[in-house]
């Protein structure tokens, strides 16, 4: 039966009717306890949806709709590595990589959490022999730079963290300097490259398949400017001393010339946006040493145990899910946009793009069938602050329907004696506050706002999310990032799509490859479409 | 003349020896006084050669006490400060209990590195006009060589503008000023501007040969045709251009951190702080240059080493080179025999127990089945090796000399392979 054909799906069309007609800032002088209503939280990490367009019986029935997808069904599938991922025929089990050591979990007859922490293990004989300054590069100078090579899932997720971690730093990690690379073309690596010492930097070629065309060119010149800077060392010792490799596809690091000696393992039930709780996060644990990542890991592990065993109404992941459908499926406002208030988590909302929009951006089910209802929003964002002075004025005053969420830490530079940026925290959390406040409940905040001019007016009701975390550090941005991959699959049970898979991308990858060879020198006439062909020729006159 | 020394420094120990055999009575505090900032390092009186003996030698004389902090103030009024940098703190609260019990004529000379001004705001918590007087004597005492730097300094450089003070110091050291051709005399402040600025001369020097032989090693030049020409210019001279693998000790190491952090405070200059960072590659050249001689793979390679106190002459391993290199040859897995004539004690305190790392009580032991001698000081008896018993013990005849010791020549024409600092 498809989703929308349900009792639940029917209840909440019909209660939808008379909530599109409510304005949020009803809702508050209707119910002034709102805010303990509808906050929720786990481990000092608190979700704030009172400003949604919901009320008690919107989440009963989501809770409803929930119950009728089966989706404490679909949870234990996932956690006990059910093939939840059909198109590939493959578990998907990110939750294992942050399972603690004493837990077990067996996948055909292997118990992969064994595996999970002696790769852990090797990760952090790496990471602290770079941090003692025992990785010796090919002159005898320890290594003091590490440049990740990777793109998509191995690289957006530990650059995120490795932002947004910054002030976590580990002491012995203070003099290593780390650096990602993700762009084809080259521009990026060739930029870094001028700047850094070839003798004293390490290369980490993340990879999944270790096919990846975009990663392995950048991971080729790095090879190449290698070679160049040492005329003595063979190239085995040079990618030995130079290079790590992180692959589910140990054979084909090999084949490339990395040594076993210098492969991190992860494996196929690792998808690639959720792979960074892996060795794919190497950089972060470079960053934090490995207590930082394992305090990083256990965040994570402590969301994942919330998600498995709290009841769905308290269930923070399945929440903040439900309301998405609740305003997507019901409500039908098709953007969202991602607005952290911390610099910090800057990278977020690109990663919660490729999180939720590769995941979800789907619209065939489980069963093959072509879908009549709307899956994943557009998702956007930018820092709060910086957003403000730019696409802010959409969400105010223009014709868009937009979910926002808001993610701020309560306490920053508490432990310094630096009055300055404390009080430019303070100036943070009162802009923040200051936007979720009118951007929900318009100018109503304002005495006599209605007299003002049509053009001065704010109409608010975009429905408002607030994340607040106590502080922010590995563990509580481990729950973070958690509750968002348990929230996106949440969604995926609900529009009964698979969220594991990413089929959308890899037709781009065949086409270039034969549009390759349309751009070689020896070409024919090319045969495309006359858009193609037109351009393709452009590109033959002016482009020698 | 009674006189207290405070502190836990060569210093301390070195002056408290020296001033008893010149029949002073002395009463040295240091590890037992109940002052905070206490320097938790025990200094070793057995890594300076003769100060023990004379130790135990005025101590038998009665002239010689160790005390408390209650005995030291109240034993005399002319007091040492022997100090460790970081022990302003220590000196702070010391002056406001002498200055408390001494109302009057109380001489305090400082000989502590606390930074220019410091002895300044010192004497700011005493009453000049009732003769409570600080003064300020830079330490000159180089490690090794410290009792003979004491009894006989050829210059006196005394930051003391006080005439009452000054007298006193005078017949302080009279018994040692016998050869001592100048008396210089200045405000505390430029005492300790003076003191700064030789040693970071010094360092410079050095850190300027290094760089030169560096260069010269990827040049292929021999640094030491270089050096010996460079110092028959008189506005050179031969002194502190030895290149090596990197200066160590502790308190020429402190003291050029703390001219370092003035000088990027105050001025934001990098000058020094550089001298510093290369110093530190510096001490692992010789390993860096036996890991591209194997072709960076150093697995399972047994690696001798002769040499690991910083210097000849001094059991101290402070800062040596020995450590840095001993580190990165464990973390290879190398097995490693080592020697030293004087600093072997000090190096198994170090390390302790390593299945890996052999302690050697004769040199040519440590040779046996080597693939290599990396050599980091030069003691005398490293000189003139017996090559021929070398060649018979090592496996492969590898000798990389951090020091330029040996004649390069003459090894080679032994069959060695022989690796120099720019040579």
């Amino acid at each position: 039966m498809p989703a929308n054909n349900s009792v639940a799906w029917k209840n909440l069309k019909s209660h939808a009717y008379s909530m599109s007609k409510t304005h949020i800032s009803s809702l508050f002088t209707d119910e002034p306890e709102r805010f303990s209503n509808f906050t929720f939280s786990q481990n000092n990490l608190l979700l704030d949806l009172s400003k949604q367009r919901i009320n008690k019986e919107s989440l009963t029935l989501l809770i409803q709709l929930a119950e009728e997808r089966s989706l404490c069904e679909w949870i234990k599938n996932l956690f006990n590595g059910a093939h939840v991922n059909d198109s590939e025929d493959r578990p998907a089990l990110h939750t294992a990589l942050r399972s603690p050591a004493n837990s077990s979990l067996s996948i055909n007859g292997k118990n992969i959490i064994e595996d999970v922490h002696n790769n852990l293990a090797r990760m952090e004989s790496m990471v602290n022999r770079v941090h003692s300054g025992q990785w010796r590069g090919f002159t005898g100078h320890p290594i003091d730079t590490v440049v990740n090579i990777g793109v998509g899932g191995s690289d957006l997720g530990p650059l995120m963290a490795c932002k947004a971690l910054s002030e976590n730093q580990t002491d012995t990690a203070q003099n290593i300097k780390i650096h990602f690379v993700s762009s084809m073309d080259g521009s990026q690596l060739a930029e870094l490259l001028n700047s850094l010492n070839p003798a004293r930097t390490l290369f980490v070629i993340s990879s999944k398949s270790f096919t990846t065309i975009d990663t392995l060119a950048n991971a080729q010149t790095a090879k190449k400017w290698l070679k160049k800077s040492s005329s003595t060392a063979s190239e085995e010792t040079l990618v030995s001393r130079h290079f790590i490799g992180v692959s589910a596809n140990p054979d084909k690091a090999k084949e490339w010339g990395i040594p076993k000696s210098n492969q991190l393992e992860f494996w196929d039930w690792t998808g690639g946006r959720y792979s960074m709780w892996s060795a794919i996060g190497l950089p972060i644990a470079m960053q934090l040493g490995m207590k930082g990542f394992r305090e990083f890991l256990s965040g994570a592990h402590s969301m994942d145990e919330h998600f498995r065993t709290a009841p769905l109404a308290e269930n923070l992941p399945v929440l903040l899910a439900m309301v998405g459908i609740w305003n997507i499926n019901f409500l039908h406002i098709n953007a969202h946009a991602i607005l952290p208030y911390d610099g910090r988590l800057s990278p977020l909302p690109a990663y919660l793009e490729q999180l939720e929009m590769e995941s979800n951006g789907k619209s065939v089910d489980r069963q093959g069938n072509a879908i009549n209802y709307k899956t994943c929003p557009i998702l956007w964002g930018e820092v709060g602050t910086n957003a403000q002075h730019a696409f802010y004025q959409l969400l105010h005053q223009g014709t868009e329907a937009v979910m926002c969420d808001f993610i701020v830490a309560a306490r920053r530079y508490h432990d310094t004696d630096n009055p300055e940026l404390q009080h430019q925290h303070q100036l943070n959390l009162a802009n923040c506050l200051a936007q979720s406040r009118i951007l929900s409940l318009g100018d109503s905040v304002l005495e006599g706002a209605a007299d003002a001019p049509a053009f001065k007016r704010y109409k608010g009701n975009q429905p408002c999310t607030t994340i607040m975390l106590d502080e922010l550090n590995p563990f509580s941005f481990g729950q973070l990032i958690a509750m968002y991959e348990h929230k996106v699959f949440v969604q995926s049970v609900i529009w009964n799509i698979n969220p594991f898979d990413q089929w959308g991308v890899e037709l781009g990858k065949t086409v270039a490859t034969s549009l390759l060879s349309a751009l070689s020198p020896e070409k024919a006439q090319p045969t495309f479409d006359s858009s193609t062909n037109g351009l393709l020729n452009r590109i033959a006159e002016r482009g020698a | 003349m009674k006189v207290t020394i405070w502190g836990n420094e060569l210093l301390a120990w070195t002056s408290a020896a020296a001033l008893a055999e010149s029949g002073n009575h002395v009463v040295l505090v240091n590890n037992e006084h109940e002052l905070p900032d206490e320097v938790e390092t025990e200094f070793k009186v057995s890594n300076e050669p003769g100060l023990e003996q004379l130790l135990t030698e005025t101590k038998a004389t009665g002239r010689l006490a160790m005390g408390t902090d209650q005995l030291g103030i109240n034993h005399a009024s002319v007091h040492i400060l022997a100090l460790n940098p970081d022990q302003f703190g220590t000196a702070e609260l010391l002056i406001a209990r002498l200055s408390a019990k001494h109302s009057n004529n109380l001489l305090i000379i400082n000989q502590s590195n606390f930074g220019v001004g410091s002895t300044d705001r010192l004497q700011n918590r005493l009453d000049a006009c009732n003769n409570q007087v600080i003064s300020y004597i830079p330490n000159m005492l180089a490690e090794g060589t410290a009792l003979q730097d004491y009894k006989t300094p050829l210059t006196y450089i005394i930051g003391c503008t006080n005439d009452w003070a000054m007298l006193n110091i005078k017949a302080l050291f009279r018994p040692f000023s016998q050869v001592t051709t100048q008396w210089l005399l200045m405000t505390s402040k430029e005492a300790e501007f003076t003191k700064f600025a030789n040693t970071g001369m010094l360092a410079l020097r050095l850190g300027y040969i290094n760089e030169l032989a560096n260069l010269a090693d990827q040049l292929d030049v021999d640094i030491e045709v270089i050096r010996a020409a460079m110092i028959t210019d008189p506005r050179i001279g031969p002194h502190y251009l030895h290149p090596g693998c990197g200066f160590g000790g502790l308190h020429f190491q402190q003291y050029i951190e703390a001219l370092s952090e003035l000088l990027s405070e105050t001025r934001n200059s990098k000058l020094l702080d550089t001298v510093l960072t290369e110093n530190e590659k510096q001490k692992e050249q010789p390993f860096r240059k036996l890991w591209r001689h194997y072709d960076c793979d150093l697995e399972k390679r047994t690696i001798s080493i002769w040499g690991l106190s910083f210097k000849a002459g001094t059991a101290s391993i402070d800062n040596a080179p020995s450590l840095k290199i001993i580190d990165a040859l464990l973390a290879q897995n190398c097995k490693i025999q080592v020697h030293d004539p004087e600093a072997m004690s000090n190096i198994q305190k170090y390390f302790g127990d390593h299945s890996t790392l052999t302690y050697c009580d004769n040199s040519y032991d440590a040779l046996k089945g080597s693939d290599a001698l990396l050599l980091l000081t030069d003691w005398p008896e490293y000189w003139s090796p017996d090559l021929d018993k070398m060649k018979e013990l090592m496996i492969n005849p590898l000798i990389i000399d951090g020091r330029n010791l040996l004649d390069k020549e003459l090894l080679v024409n032994s069959g060695f392979k022989y690796y120099g600092v720019g040579r």
